[in-house]
């Protein structure tokens, strides 16, 4: 048993090893002028010409943020999954594909060479379905893993296709080169734009292609937290953010992208109130947050976007973290199971109660300040005209000001469903243990440590506190006077839906299609062939007739050669 | 006596022997069919001895050959026709070849 946890400490120690080297790295660029400071050197100067295939590592301070949360919050679900999963026979597989995990994602972060980058991303989406399909016995694992799959890399079509149109473009396949050719003259925005757009919608799961991260819940929660805190999603919006520069005077995109944002977060946020199943309703959450800094880079903001990213990574790795230790305790991610845990679990309690405090956007934690700048940064596109026109900036405006509304109702029904009210059947859970609650803590206090130095705009800080309070305020009041917060309509405790175009009509077209080429092969191409056989079969069946088997009939035949020959020769001679 | 006569009745009886040996289905009717067309030949044989006047008689000695294989011919013929019987209650030579 102890040599079990041994081993098991050992992958800590390799994750560890990992993210003290990366901090090493890039420590030292975290306070390097802008967060999008554009190679300012010499056109054509030190870089190699395309195509190169050196890693060339290269970080920004923003890369060098997410650098260090991935491998902060990888380490952390390392320490937390010894205790989780610890139990698990194929815990070595798991531990190491969580390494691999991270390493791809400094590969995404920290590279300038574009197929660095698609390959660290494709690598992202191998471990994801590696990780989603853990649990390999159940059916709805391997169900959200393919679908994770499958829908992840129809999306990366769009990625591999952006980087041939960028080098074409160009003239190289390096970020550097890329900017210092952009500088001058940005080509091609709309299409490349158009194409990274479609990488980022499957990557960080936006409307339509945000059906996979829900159906991902099947995972480990620590992978969870993983995937949609520090690495898989982050990709999608770090791709965006980093590739701003390429299109940021294309109207089409910024419109394109502000759309998808703004019916995402609505969308995400919607579904995440009438969830029923915390890990669940966490997801569409991760779902909508995603749009938010989605929204704040259309609105030509790419650092808020990028800031909010990390603040969210590490709240909702905290929230993620804090569901597995609920799932621990209960034995089942639904809220129908908890309630009342807020004694029996105090560091659970206090943790997850600061990550829906930043959920929510509430003072003093990063997730206020972060959702502030996406908020100012919105508002102030409303009035530019480069980029997002001003009545799509309203527009954005208002879904992000609605989903700040929703997002604290959200928070605070799964927080009060999760730990006030009475216990199911008097379950009286337990506290998970201190590798589980470790994280939590260090997490905890991380979020409101990322809040230090962040800037703040007070007009947009003033409403969305005021929106985030009446969210708060409004759930409140309904559990205070015992009414259910529990929406229970229909199509939305049904998801609108939306999973079907996507899992039951394409396959139904798919199959359709596959159908008719399957009957175009049996019925036209194998007629010629099958009409070939049927002849010969005819043709054998007559030269059969001649083998009666019959010895009389083959003398008969004899003789009457004999005969004819014999008369043949008469007549002849 | 024409040599026409003797040689129109042995080709008569070669080929009812022929008929019967290609036509009957019983066993023993072919085997007479054979033994038909051996003395057919036969006949022919012993015509042509006395039209050439062969002071060798050498026609009617290899008459007396075949008359002495026809036999041992035909008794081995029965014997086999006799052991299907036994065997498979038959002589029908279609119901054999089943």
């Amino acid at each position: 048993m102890s040599r079990v946890a041994g081993r098991h400490w050992a992958y800590v120690a390799l994750t560890a090893a990992l993210a003290i080297a990366a901090a090493i790295w890039a420590i030292p660029h975290l306070y390097e002028t802008a967060w999008f400071a554009y190679y300012d050197g010499e056109p054509g100067g030190t870089r190699p010409p395309f195509p190169s295939l050196s890693p060339d590592l290269f970080l920004l301070p923003a890369s060098a943020q997410l650098v260090l949360l991935a491998v902060g919050v990888g380490l952390l679900v390392q320490i937390y999954s010894t205790a989780y999963l610890g139990h698990h026979p194929r815990y070595r597989s798991y531990a190491l594909v969580i390494v691999l995990f991270l390493v791809a994602m400094i590969a995404v972060v920290g590279t300038t060479n574009l197929w660095v980058l698609l390959v660290g991303w494709e690598v992202m989406g191998l471990c994801s379905y590696l990780l989603i399909g853990h649990e390999w016995q159940t059916a709805e694992a391997r169900a959200g893993a393919a679908k994770a799959f499958l829908m992840t890399r129809v999306a990366d079509l769009g990625l591999v296709l952006a980087i041939l149109v960028i080098g074409e473009t160009y003239g190289t396949y390096d970020l550097i080169g890329v900017e210092i050719a952009a500088g001058q003259s940005p080509q091609h925005a709309t299409a490349i734009g158009l194409l990274v757009l479609v990488a980022v919608i499957g990557k960080s799961a936006q409307f339509p292609l945000h059906t996979w991260l829900p159906d991902a819940m099947p995972g480990p929660t620590p992978i969870t937290a993983l995937i949609h805190a520090a690495t898989m999603v982050a990709a999608g919006v770090y791709l965006a953010a980093r590739l701003f520069f390429l299109y940021a005077e294309s109207t089409v995109v910024v419109t394109a992208m502000a759309v998808v944002a703004g019916i995402t977060m609505l969308l995400g946020a919607v579904l995440a109130l009438v969830q029923t199943d915390l890990k669940r309703a966490l997801a569409w959450s991760t779902v909508s947050q995603l749009a938010l800094m989605l929204g704040a880079i259309a609105a030509a903001d790419p650092d808020a976007g990028l800031s909010h990213l990390i603040s969210h990574g590490v709240f909702k790795a905290l929230l993620f973290l804090g569901c597995g230790c609920l799932m621990h305790a209960v034995g089942s991610s639904a809220l129908s199971a908890m309630g009342g845990l807020r004694a029996s679990m105090p560091v659970t309690f206090w943790s997850t109660t600061v990550g829906f405090t930043a959920l929510a956007g509430l003072v003093p934690t990063a997730g206020f300040f972060t959702k502030d700048s996406v908020l100012h940064s919105i508002e102030q596109a409303t009035d530019h005209d480069g980029g997002l026109a001003s009545g799509t900036a309203y527009a954005l405006l208002a879904a992000a000001l609605v989903t700040v509304f929703l997002t604290a109702a959200y928070a605070t029904r799964l927080w009060l469903k999760a730990f006030f009210g009475p216990a199911p059947d008097g379950h009286a859970g337990h506290e998970a243990p201190s590798a589980m609650t470790g994280p939590l803590v260090v997490l905890a206090v991380a979020t409101f440590a990322l809040s230090i130095g962040q800037p703040f705009h007070l007009g947009t800080g003033l409403l969305t506190t005021a929106l985030a309070a009446a969210g708060v305020g409004t759930i409140v009041l309904l559990w205070r006077r015992g009414a259910s917060v529990d929406l229970e309509i229909g199509p939305l405790t049904a998801e609108l839906g939306l999973d079907r175009p996507l899992s039951r009509w394409l396959p139904a077209v798919v199959r359709g299609v596959s159908r008719t080429v399957v009957d175009l092969d049996q019925e036209a191409v194998d007629a010629y062939p099958r009409a070939g056989a049927g002849l010969a079969e005819r043709a054998s069946h007559v030269l059969g007739l001649a083998q009666s088997r019959n010895v009389q009939r083959y003398a008969t035949l004899v003789a009457a050669g004999v005969l004819v020959l014999v008369v043949v020769g008469v007549v002849l001679t | 006596m024409p040599l026409l006569y003797p040689l129109v009745l042995a080709a008569a009886l070669f080929g009812i022997g022929v008929y019967g040996v290609l036509a009957r289905r019983n066993a023993v009717m072919m085997l007479l069919g054979v033994e038909l067309m051996l003395n057919a030949v036969n006949l022919n044989l012993v015509a042509f001895d006395a039209w050439f006047a062969d002071a060798l008689h050498s026609g009617q000695v290899l008459t007396l050959f075949t008359i002495t294989i026809a036999a041992a011919e035909i008794g081995l013929g029965l014997a086999i026709v006799l052991a299907l019987f036994r065997a498979l209650r038959t002589v029908d030579v279609d119901e054999v070849g089943r």
